[in-house]
């Protein structure tokens, strides 16, 4: 009998069960609105020299800096969100196609042409088309700048744009993850754990500030049909960075500072 | 004042109208593109049939970005809903994808209700029962569905 009033009363479970997720993902918000006040999604060039300020108490790092210098003359900070390799990589990617008109010319019609390849490959065509516009219109309105250098400075606004930057990501992700599934018989060899490709897509490329490891730069690479190379600097031995190219013996066309969990662009001098 | 958000949420509705999935339904508030209102009716062959369940669903700016905030706003009693009406379930936190749209996020939670996951509870009662008193899980959830007529 009074187990039976127990159960039916309807208030006892509903108290001691806080809802986790929704504090969890609250605290997250916060984290993430500290990080976009204080830094930009693109930043302005500044000259490398400037990040051995950065490390002003560590001799490892400065003599690192100091080396980078000799290769690199500036560099431009993404804010780190997660998403720093696909901004940071489809940044600079297009504002080196500015400079070669008939390059930019030849990727702008592979980009008019992808929506159908994600869409054959199984993408929800109602979907990606929102991504797909917003991607081609900056493409377009930057394209149809005669001059390069007012082109960069409307590629630099619609890159801090959060509206089209973000889509710009979302775009890029998507043709990383159309990349991966065209290939996952070759790609499925690098996936930690027993998941599928097209789980891992789903899981760690096409959500949003999903950070970016190795598979996801090649793919993203084969998706763009070209290569970057990955300076790498961290606290390991000896004095000098060390250079990846991606994919190997690619004649690279962006160059990315990596730093531990992030990435920012380099302009070689 | 168009922004991206607004516009996705737009085609979303219109889709939605369009190619209505079966089952569920949505529309956005009456001044408020940002805030809708949907229901979900149980699915056949599990205790919620012949349910009507609503929900809120608000979204922010940053949507499809970022995942709306989800709610019942009829009592539930269901392993993966929370007792503020909250709903656990994968693609609305750490899942999500931009490539997801209403109707995509409408009819997950509704086979959400077919198949609850136990393992990642919500409410431990509910999925207690689920797992060791299904019948009682089952009597528990049809006095939802019966409360959910007169809400």
């Amino acid at each position: 009998m009074g187990d039976e009033a127990k159960n039916s009363s309807t208030t006892t479970e509903d108290v001691p069960q806080l809802n986790q997720d929704e504090l969890i993902m609250a605290q997250q918000r916060q984290i993430e609105k500290e990080i976009s006040e204080s830094i930009p999604l693109v930043g302005e060039l500044e000259s490398i020299l400037l990040l051995e300020h950065e490390y002003s108490n560590d001799t490892v790092y400065q003599e690192k800096v100091r080396n980078l210098s000799l290769k690199y003359s500036s560099i431009r900070r993404t804010r780190p969100d997660g998403n720093c390799f696909f901004r940071a990589f489809s940044f600079a990617y297009i504002e080196r196609l500015l400079d070669k008109k008939e390059e930019f010319k030849a990727f702008y019609q592979k980009a008019e042409k992808s929506k159908d390849v994600l869409v054959e490959l199984g993408f929800q065509q109602f979907t990606v088309e929102d991504f797909y516009d917003t991607y081609l219109d900056v493409l377009k309105r930057v394209g149809d700048i005669e001059n390069t250098e007012e082109a960069k400075a409307e590629l630099y606004t619609l890159f801090n744009d959060q509206g089209y930057s973000d889509y710009m990501v979302v775009y890029l992700r998507l043709l990383t993850s159309g990349q991966l599934q065209k290939e996952k018989d070759f790609y499925s060899c690098f996936i930690e754990g027993h998941r599928t490709v097209e789980d891992f897509c789903h899981q760690e490329v096409e959500p949003m500030y999903k950070e970016s490891d190795h598979i996801h730069i090649i793919a993203a690479c084969a998706a763009l049909g070209t290569g970057v190379r990955v300076i790498y600097m961290d606290r390991g031995t000896g004095k000098a960075v060390t250079e990846h190219d991606l994919p190997e013996g690619c004649i690279p066309s962006v160059h990315l500072l990596y730093r531990p969990g992030h990435y920012d662009i380099l302009y070689p001098v | 004042m168009s922004t991206p958000a607004r516009r996705r949420l737009m085609r979303d509705f219109k889709r939605l109208q369009e190619d209505p999935p079966t089952g569920v339904s949505g529309a956005p508030t009456d001044n408020n593109i940002m805030i809708w209102n949907a229901v979900i009716f149980g699915p056949h062959d599990t205790p919620f049939e012949d349910g009507t369940f609503k929900l809120t669903i608000e979204f922010t700016e940053e949507y499809p970005n970022k995942p709306p905030a989800v709610r019942f706003v009829s009592h539930m009693f269901h392993p993966n809903v929370y007792a503020d009406g909250g709903i656990c379930l994968d693609i609305l936190q750490n899942r999500w994808s931009p490539t997801y749209d209403v109707s995509a996020i409408l009819t997950s939670i509704q086979s959400l209700l077919s198949d609850p996951n136990p393992n990642s509870p919500a409410n431990s009662m509910a999925a207690q029962l689920y797992k060791e008193n299904r019948r009682e899980y089952e009597k528990r959830v049809k006095a939802c569905v019966e409360q959910s007529f007169i809400d």
